[in-house]
């Protein structure tokens, strides 16, 4: 049974109105579907306005959809503000991108990372105590460091001190929103190590949101990309990156920096789109460099493919050698 | 944006409505306007006929609903101690007033503005500081305390200026002056901290890089975003310089309305007060309803809302 | 886009564009730079790459004389012979965006919200090429056209927040054109950007390079990102050069342990999936650097002499020079 159940989930924003009263909603997810198995990792990759932070979020409880479910351990997520939410909150954690705002700057770390146990009343003070001494060493900081403030540490030390109060609750999921875009490159490597390594140890199932490819490669069990509030391609990420399915899941592996790239590359001409005005049919046919006259009316459905693979585009089954 | 101001006029009547509400509540509930116009040792008889004269000894909503319905007529009512209609009398003392706030306001702006980009343009300096100082002392003494030493040097020991009243034109100069220096020296401290935080943005650093002069960055970058804040806070000075200008001109005996609401309050002549109020909240809201109007002018992003996309 | 040639061996001869020689920063005492030499030829295509506190950005806005009052330079920055450090702000303010433009990250942050783009562009325009009004306007329409820019008549009249990040710094980027500068100095213009953005503004300076003959000197913290567009790239760590070679030199035969370190950080696209080889310890702090090599405390190959003097730049072939003692014992 799949740890994490997404069944068609939707989401709009309530827009801000304009000094003019222009009213809008935004819908940043538009009808998505996950399954996130235990101790596995699910990549959830795009660029900005595709709805994978709103996603993370719906993932976790913290918003309730306008439409499908949310189904962890196999029960329904409770609404936000319950007794039994709150409570689910020891089993789901989130790690985001700031570790300065995750972090608060008053308290010492030690305090941050048994502050979840205190919350959910798990264990004595000295086994709060014992518990920290072992998620720090089990994160890779040195035990003096508990006494330390955030500003004290570095940004990989900071983001480890995260991790760490992550973990404190034992928790079954742990949803990452671009865990190290914010760290120096060489530290990027040591926390991703970090979170493969805790993956093994803890059994822990991880949905890991960014928009770095090359990460989510080397993390994920499986990826899937999105593109205005919708997945459009979903697979193994080694096949899928060799030879992706749809002409966007094309573009934005052709757009990563490539030194050893041999001969011109497709560039995506246009903007990345804007969730308040969505085009119709196929989400992403005025940008497609494929896109015919159906793409336009009807919009594709996300259909498995003989390999296992999933896409939602009317010309990827057509002929799948030829993308 | 016929909708935003209907919108904000309407919240604007709301406010005031309140206000007023509140002060007939509080100023009748806390004494007796009969005994202490009369004096309190006026025969029972007078106070019950006084009483029942000026309608007090209804029920307090009763009251009220007879005021809103007397304004809404126009009747602002009569003042309890001269019979005099309350509308002229107030509205009389109105340009006195005006006649100290606006070159006060004018006398903040002028001297606290260029004082707090100085200050800012130099900052960590030696200049900085002493400005900064100088701003800090002009805001912690109390008007009272200024108004009344610069009687003492100047009306009372060099004999150059009038210590009251407004017989003279130049008569107005201490007021003015004890009026601004408090807001002026807010305003060069709030200026020094919004121009510190727009010189620190990134465009600042572009203009620069773009080989424009120094005094052009300043002038066609800075200056503009920093005026974005400045005209919130000279909106609130408004309603500050209003506060002043009852210590200042009982200071001063400059009889405008702040004179006219600190003896009426004394003497609980309750229509008065009430229209004070009345007026002195149109004062406010109008002035926040301005700012809000010309934030919309000079900012760009407010016209358009968050993101209107080209 | 095809791989980056080689430089040109009769192009190492000519002269330097602008030449810096022992550049030094530091801010309240704190060394920020320890002494850079670096020159740039007119028209290369020249990578800077380094991680925070390398020094990357602050070596080219200490040479453009644009970092705050508190900061003190010194050393030696030549544009065509013309001594920069030092120099009076007025000439200054005439090389900035005329000789030598400079464009940012965050592009939204980096130009004003309540002038119009136009206008902003109009201003380089009047500036540096002296026209106005009509004229003016006009030539930054071009120039939008130019950057790739499409509709570029209604775009003049846009505000920065009504348009994307992307569009955004092409605006930027004809701005920092708009005085026909021989040196174009891009500091990190695409990392606030999404990936498919990133690929079209990297193209585009790209393009506008091999149009205009301006040189380009482009810093990143990835890699990646400078290979592509780079013929030359330059690794920084903690305020001083470590390596300096052509791209493909680089990145198939890096000297210097932190530049492999950089490499092997980041996980290839193709190929089987590995565990990254994470360089250990935190990123040295300008303020706190160990004696000696300032990554020696994270270098695996590490000898005592790495901590007791700087190293001193080694050549590892023609063109390539990185600093690290043990190439000292290799060498030839």
């Amino acid at each position: 049974m799949s740890l994490l159940v997404l069944d068609q989930v939707h989401y709009a924003y309530p827009a801000r109105h304009t000094l003019l009263g222009g009213r809008s909603k935004i819908r940043a997810v538009a009808g998505v579907s996950l399954a996130l198995e235990r101790g596995r990792t699910l990549g959830l990759v795009g660029e900005s306005g595709c709805g994978k932070s709103t996603t993370g979020r719906l993932a976790l409880g913290l918003i309730a959809p306008d439409a499908g479910c949310v189904a962890f351990g196999g029960e329904a997520m409770p609404a936000p503000g319950t007794a039994a939410w709150r409570a689910l909150r020891a089993r789901v954690q989130l790690v985001f991108q700031d570790p300065l705002g995750a972090l608060d700057r008053r308290l010492a770390i030690g305090r941050q990372i048994a502050e979840p146990m205190v919350i959910h009343h798990l264990g004595t003070s000295d086994e709060r105590t014992r518990r920290v001494a072992e998620l720090l060493r089990a994160v890779g900081l040195s035990a003096d460091l508990e006494a330390r403030y955030p500003h004290q540490l570095s940004g990989g030390q900071r983001q480890r001190a995260v991790i760490a109060r992550a973990l404190a609750t034992r928790p079954d999921l742990l949803v990452c929103d671009e865990p190290v875009s914010a760290l120096d490159v060489s530290i990027q490597a040591q926390v991703v190590n970090l979170l493969a390594d805790l993956q093994e140890e803890f059994g822990l199932t991880i949905l890991f949101i960014s928009h770095d490819l090359r990460l989510v490669r080397l993390v994920a069990h499986e990826v899937a990309v999105m593109y205005l509030g919708q997945i459009v391609e979903q697979g193994e990420p080694t096949a899928m990156f060799a030879a992706p399915a749809h002409p966007y899941s094309q573009a934005l592996l052709a757009a990563v920096p490539n030194p050893q790239r041999r001969g011109p590359r497709a560039l995506l001409a246009g903007e990345p789109p804007d969730p308040a005005a969505r085009p119709t049919g196929c989400a992403f046919h005025p940008r497609c460099p494929i896109a015919v006259a159906r793409c336009r009316g009807e919009a594709p459905a996300l259909r498995p493919r003989a390999d296992g693979r999933l896409v939602a585009c009317h010309l990827a089954d057509v002929d799948a050698a030829s993308c | 944006m016929l909708g935003f101001v209907l919108r904000r006029l309407a919240r604007a009547a709301l406010t005031m409505l309140i206000v007023v509400a509140i002060a007939f509540a509080v100023l009748r509930l806390s004494a007796d306007p009969a005994t202490v116009i009369l004096g309190p040792d006026a025969p029972p008889a007078a106070i019950a006929a006084f009483r029942h004269a000026w309608g007090l000894d209804r029920p307090l909503w009763m009251q009220f609903g007879f005021y809103i319905a007397a304004l809404l007529d126009g009747d602002f009512g009569r003042s309890m101690i001269n019979g005099a209609t309350v509308l002229p009398l107030v509205l009389n003392r109105v340009p006195t007033t005006l006649s100290i706030m606006l070159p006060a306001l004018l006398l903040a702006i002028g001297i606290g503005v260029p004082a707090g980009m100085f200050a800012a343009l130099r900052r960590n300096t030696f200049a900085d500081r002493a400005v900064m100082i100088a701003a800090v002392a002009g805001f912690t003494v109390p008007s009272f305390v200024l108004g009344l030493v610069l009687v003492l040097v100047f009306a009372v020991e060099l004999g150059w200026l009038p210590s009251g009243g407004n017989d003279h034109w130049y008569s107005a100069i201490l007021p003015i002056v004890t009026l601004g220096t408090g807001a002026g020296a807010v305003l060069a401290r709030f200026t020094r901290s919004a121009m510190v935080e727009v010189l620190g943005q990134p465009y600042i650093l572009t203009a620069s890089a773009k080989g424009l002069l120094w005094r052009v960055v300043i002038r066609r970058h800075a200056l503009p975003n920093a005026a974005i804040p400045l005209v919130t806070m000279i909106g609130f000075m408004v309603g500050g310089l209003l506060a002043g200008a009852v210590v200042t001109e009982s200071v001063f005996s400059w009889p405008g309305l702040g004179r006219l609401m600190v003896t009426s309050v004394g003497s609980r002549d309750l229509a008065v007060v009430q229209c004070i109020l009345l007026l002195v909240s149109l004062m406010m809201v109008a002035s926040n309803l301005t700012v809000d109007l010309v934030y919309g002018l000079i900012d760009p992003r407010l016209r358009h809302g968050e993101r209107g996309r080209l | 886009m095809p791989k980056p040639p080689s430089p040109d061996p009769t192009l190492a001869a000519a002269p330097a564009l602008i030449e810096l020689v022992g550049l030094r920063v530091a801010f309240d005492r704190t060394p920020a730079l320890h002494g850079i030499d670096l020159s740039v030829r007119r028209g290369e295509a020249l990578g800077m790459v380094g991680e925070s506190g390398s020094g990357k950005s602050v070596t080219w806005l200490a040479a453009l004389g644009l970092l705050p009052r508190r900061a003190r330079v010194g050393g030696s920055v030549r544009l065509d012979g013309q001594e920069l450090i030092g120099a009076a702000s007025d000439a200054l303010a005439a090389i900035r965006g005329r000789r030598i433009g400079l464009i940012f990250q965050d592009p939204v942050s980096a130009l004003n919200p309540v002038h119009r783009v136009g206008a902003q562009i109009g201003e380089a325009v009047s500036r540096h090429r002296g026209l106005n009004g009509a004229a003016a306007r006009a030539e930054a329409r071009r120039l939008l056209d130019q950057v790739g820019l499409p509709d570029s008549s209604r775009r003049l009249d846009a505000y920065p927040h009504e348009l994307s990040g992307g569009q955004n710094q092409r605006v930027m980027i004809a701005m920092a054109l708009a005085g026909e500068p021989d040196l174009l100095i891009a500091d990190e213009p695409t990392t606030a950007l999404d990936t498919t953005i990133q690929a079209q503004i990297l193209d585009l300076l790209d393009r506008l390079r091999r149009e205009t003959g301006m040189a380009l000197v482009l810093i990143s913290h990835d890699l990646s990102v400078v290979g592509e567009v780079c013929e030359r790239i330059v690794v920084m760590y903690a305020g001083r050069i470590v390596e300096d070679a052509p791209t493909a030199e680089l990145l198939e035969a890096a000297a210097h342990p932190y530049t492999k370190g950089l490499l092997a950080a980041v996980p290839p696209l193709e190929g089987p999936r590995r565990r990254l080889a994470a360089i250990p310890g935190n990123v040295a702090q300008a303020g706190d650097l160990p004696p000696g090599c300032a990554f020696a405390p994270r270098c695996g190959d590490a000898v005592e002499a790495c901590a007791a003097q700087v190293p001193r730049f080694q050549e590892v072939a023609p063109l390539h020079r990185a600093a690290c003692w043990r190439l000292a014992d290799a060498a030839p």
